[in-house]
C-alpha cells in the first residue's frame, strides 16, 4: 500500500511545484508551449526515475561522505545521455528546450529526491517516488504552458483555439517572461485557497 | 533610443574579428547580461535563491557578492577545461559533467580557503556558499558561455554581468518584500504568491530594456 | 587513510562509470546527429534553392573565395556561401549562403538563396530562439521573410531605417536583425565580385 502512496502523493499532496516550490527555473523557462513542457517533463521524468534508481541500489555501498559528489554525476550521467539522444530522434524539441536540458542537473527536485528520499528507502518505493514525482512536475508545467499558450499565441499543442482574430491581437504578456511569474502567482494563490478550504471542512 | 544608435555605431565596427578585443561588443554583452537577458527576470536562472534569500535586504547582498565571485572562478574554470581539455581530447559531450563537477568542487575549495584565511568574509558568506551549487545561474552562465562561443574575456565579463543582473534583482526584491511585510496581502497570496506577484512586475520593468545593446 | 582511499575510490569509480557510459552512447548518437544535421542542410538548401531553377535537382559545391569580407565576426560565425548548379550542366546558376546576426535573445540564422545578379530569390529561417509569439513568427514566411524575394541588397533595409521593408508589428529588433545580416552578406558579396553587374537604377528586373 505504501507503494501506491509513494506513487500518488507527488501528483498533489506533495507536488513538487505547486506544493514544495522546488524546480522553478525550467518550470517558468519552458512553458511558452504545451509541446517545450511536455518534452522538458518527460526529460526530467526519465533523469529522475533513473537517478532515484541508481541511488536506492547503492544506498548501501556509496560512503555517506561522498555522496552528494556521486549522485551529481549520476545524474549529470543521465542528463547528457537525455540531451544526446534527443539531439540524434528529436533535433527540434532539442532545439527549443536549448540550455535547459542541461540545467536539468541542477533542478532541485531531482538532487532532493535522491537526497530525502531514495537514499534510505527501498528501490521499488524510490522508483514509484520518482515516477509520481516526474508526472507531478509534468503536469504542473502543462498547466502553466496551458494558460500561457493558449493566451498568448491562441493555440494549445500548436492547433489554433481562439481563432484567428485573437490571434493577432493576444495578450502577449502572457507568454513574455513576466506572464510567466503573475500567471504563477496566481496558481499558487489558488492553491492556497484550497488548502484553506480543505482544512476548514475538517 | 539615442543609446541604441550609439551602441549599434559601436557594434558595426567594421572588421571586429572574433579573437580581437571590441569594446562595443564588450558593452553589448555586459548591458544585455544585467539587464535585457537578465538572468532572474528574463532568463529565469536562479529563481531558488531569489526567493529563498531575498527576504533581507543583507542577507540579498551577501548572496549576490558570493555568486559573482563563484561565478568568474567557475567560468574560469570551465573555459579552460572546455578549451584546454575537452576539446582536444575530442570529449565535449562530457562538459556537463564536467562543468559542475567543477563547480561543486570550486565552491568546497571556496568555503575551505575562506574558512582558514577571512574568518569575517566566512561568517558573512558561508552559509551561502553550499546553496550555490545547486544554483543554476553557475552552470547556466559556463554553458552559455560555450554555447555563444565567447573568448576567455568575453566569457568573464560575461559572468560578472550575469552575477551583477543577478544580484541587482535579488536587492530590488529584497526591497521591495521588506516593504511588503506591512502592506496588506489578502491571506490566500501571503508568502511565495505575492512574491512571484512582486517578481513579475518588476520582469515588466526589464522588459522595457529590450532593444538596448541588443 | 584507508577510509581516505575508500571514498576515492567509490567516486573514481563512479565517475569511470558514467564516462564509458556516456562514451558508448556518444559513438551511437554522434553519427546519426550528423547525418540528421547534414540531412537537414541539404533539405534547406533543396527547398531555398528551388525558384533558382524550378523543377530541376540541384547541386551545391562549397566556394571558397578570395578577399570576401565577413560581415558576421561580432556573432562569431563566418560567411560561406554554396554555388548552386543544375546538373548535368555545371554552370554556377546561383548562390546560397547563410546570414547571421544577433536577435532579442538568440542569434538567428536565415538562409538565402541569391541569383547571379545578385537579386534574392528565396531566404529560409534556419535557427531561431526569439520570443514566442512575438520574434519568433519570423519563422512565418508572410511576416516578413517573404518580402525579401526579388530585392537586393540595398533596398534589403526597414522603414524605419530608410528603407521600404515594415517590421514584424512588436518586433523591430528581429526584423532588423535578419534583415541587416542578410544585407551585409549580399554586401560582402557583392565586394568580392560575386554578382554580374545589373543595372540597378533603371530596375530592368
Amino acid at each position: 500500500m505504501s507503494l501506491l502512496k509513494d506513487l500518488t502523493k507527488g501528483i498533489y499532496r506533495e507536488n513538487p511545484v505547486f506544493r514544495l516550490v522546488l524546480g522553478m527555473c525550467p518550470f517558468l523557462a519552458v512553458t511558452t508551449s504545451v509541446e517545450n513542457a511536455l518534452g522538458m517533463g518527460a526529460a526530467a521524468t526519465f533523469v529522475l526515475i533513473c537517478s532515484n534508481f541508481l541511488v536506492s541500489l547503492f544506498r548501501n555501498i556509496i560512503p555517506s561522505k561522498v555522496r552528494i559528489p556521486c549522485y551529481i554525476v549520476i545524474i549529470a550521467t543521465f542528463v547528457t545521455l537525455v540531451d544526446m539522444v534527443m539531439n540524434a530522434y528529436l533535433p527540434d524539441l532539442h532545439r527549443s528546450l536549448g540550455i535547459f536540458i542541461p540545467l536539468i542537473v541542477v533542478n532541485c527536485i531531482i538532487l532532493g529526491r535522491a537526497e530525502g528520499f531514495a537514499n534510505r528507502n527501498p528501490v521499488l518505493n524510490s522508483v514509484a517516488d520518482a515516477i509520481g514525482m516526474g508526472i507531478g512536475f509534468t503536469m504542473a508545467m502543462v498547466v502553466l504552458a496551458s494558460f500561457r499558450e493558449l493566451l498568448g499565441n491562441g493555440t494549445l499543442l500548436n492547433i489554433n483555439v481562439l481563432g484567428a482574430a485573437y490571434q493577432n491581437q493576444p495578450l502577449l504578456i502572457a507568454i513574455l517572461a513576466p506572464g510567466a511569474f503573475i500567471l504563477l502567482s496566481f496558481i499558487l494563490g489558488f492553491f492556497n485557497i484550497l488548502e484553506k478550504r480543505k482544512g476548514g471542512r475538517q | 533610443m539615442n543609446s541604441t544608435v550609439l551602441l549599434s555605431a559601436l557594434l558595426a565596427t567594421p572588421d571586429s574579428g572574433s579573437q580581437g578585443f571590441d569594446l562595443g561588443k564588450m558593452m553589448a554583452i555586459i548591458i544585455a547580461s544585467i539587464f535585457v537577458n537578465n538572468f532572474v527576470l528574463a532568463r529565469f536562472l536562479g529563481i531558488c535563491p531569489f526567493l529563498g534569500v531575498s527576504k533581507e535586504l543583507d542577507s540579498a547582498v551577501g548572496m549576490g557578492a558570493a555568486v559573482i565571485f563563484v561565478m568568474t572562478l567557475a567560468t574560469l574554470g570551465s573555459w579552460a577545461a572546455y578549451n584546454l581539455l575537452l576539446v582536444p581530447m575530442g570529449l565535449t559531450y562530457l562538459s556537463t559533467i564536467a562543468f559542475i563537477l567543477i563547480i561543486a568542487s570550486l565552491v568546497q575549495l571556496v568555503e575551505m580557503i575562506l574558512q582558514k584565511f577571512s574568518p569575517a568574509l566566512y561568517s558573512a558568506l558561508g552559509i551561502f556558499l553550499p546553496l550555490i551549487t545547486t544554483n543554476c545561474a553557475i552552470l547556466g552562465v559556463a554553458v552559455l558561455n560555450i554555447d555563444e562561443k565567447y573568448s576567455l574575456g568575453y566569457s568573464l565579463i560575461n559572468a560578472i554581468a550575469a552575477g551583477i543582473g543577478f544580484t541587482l534583482a535579488l536587492i530590488l526584491m529584497a526591497g521591495l518584500r521588506q516593504r511588503l511585510e506591512l502592506a496588506d496581502v489578502p491571506p490566500a497570496m501571503k508568502g511565495k504568491p505575492v512574491a512571484f506577484l512582486v517578481a513579475g512586475i518588476m520582469s515588466i520593468a526589464f522588459l522595457g530594456f529590450a532593444g538596448l545593446g541588443g | 587513510m584507508a577510509d581516505m582511499l575508500k571514498v576515492g575510490l567509490v567516486l573514481m569509480l563512479v565517475a569511470l562509470v558514467a564516462a564509458v557510459a556516456l562514451g558508448f552512447v556518444n559513438s551511437r548518437t554522434a553519427p546519426i546527429i550528423a547525418i540528421q544535421k547534414e540531412l537537414a542542410k541539404q533539405n534547406a538548401m533543396n527547398s531555398v534553392a528551388e525558384n533558382l531553377s524550378p523543377g530541376d535537382s540541384l547541386a551545391f559545391d562549397s566556394l571558397s573565395v578570395t578577399g570576401l569580407k565577413n560581415p558576421y565576426a561580432s556573432c562569431d560565425n563566418t560567411l560561406s556561401i554554396v554555388q548552386v548548379s543544375a546538373p548535368p550542366d555545371t554552370s554556377r546558376i546561383g548562390y546560397v549562403f547563410i546570414a547571421f546576426g544577433k536577435g532579442y535573445s538568440s542569434t538567428v540564422q536565415t538562409m538565402v538563396a541569391v541569383g547571379l545578379e545578385g537579386v534574392i530569390s528565396n531566404t529560409m529561417i534556419l535557427f531561431q530562439q526569439e520570443t514566442p509569439g512575438l520574434g519568433a513568427n519570423i519563422v512565418k514566411p508572410s511576416k516578413l521573410i517573404e518580402k525579401f524575394n526579388g530585392l537586393t541588397s540595398s533596398e534589403c533595409l526597414l522603414t524605419k531605417d530608410g528603407g521600404g521593408i515594415d517590421a514584424m508589428t512588436g518586433c523591430t529588433i528581429t526584423s532588423r536583425t535578419v534583415t541587416n545580416s542578410i544585407r551585409t552578406g549580399l554586401e560582402a558579396m557583392s565586394e568580392a565580385g560575386l554578382f554580374s553587374s545589373v543595372d540597378t537604377e533603371g530596375g530592368t528586373e
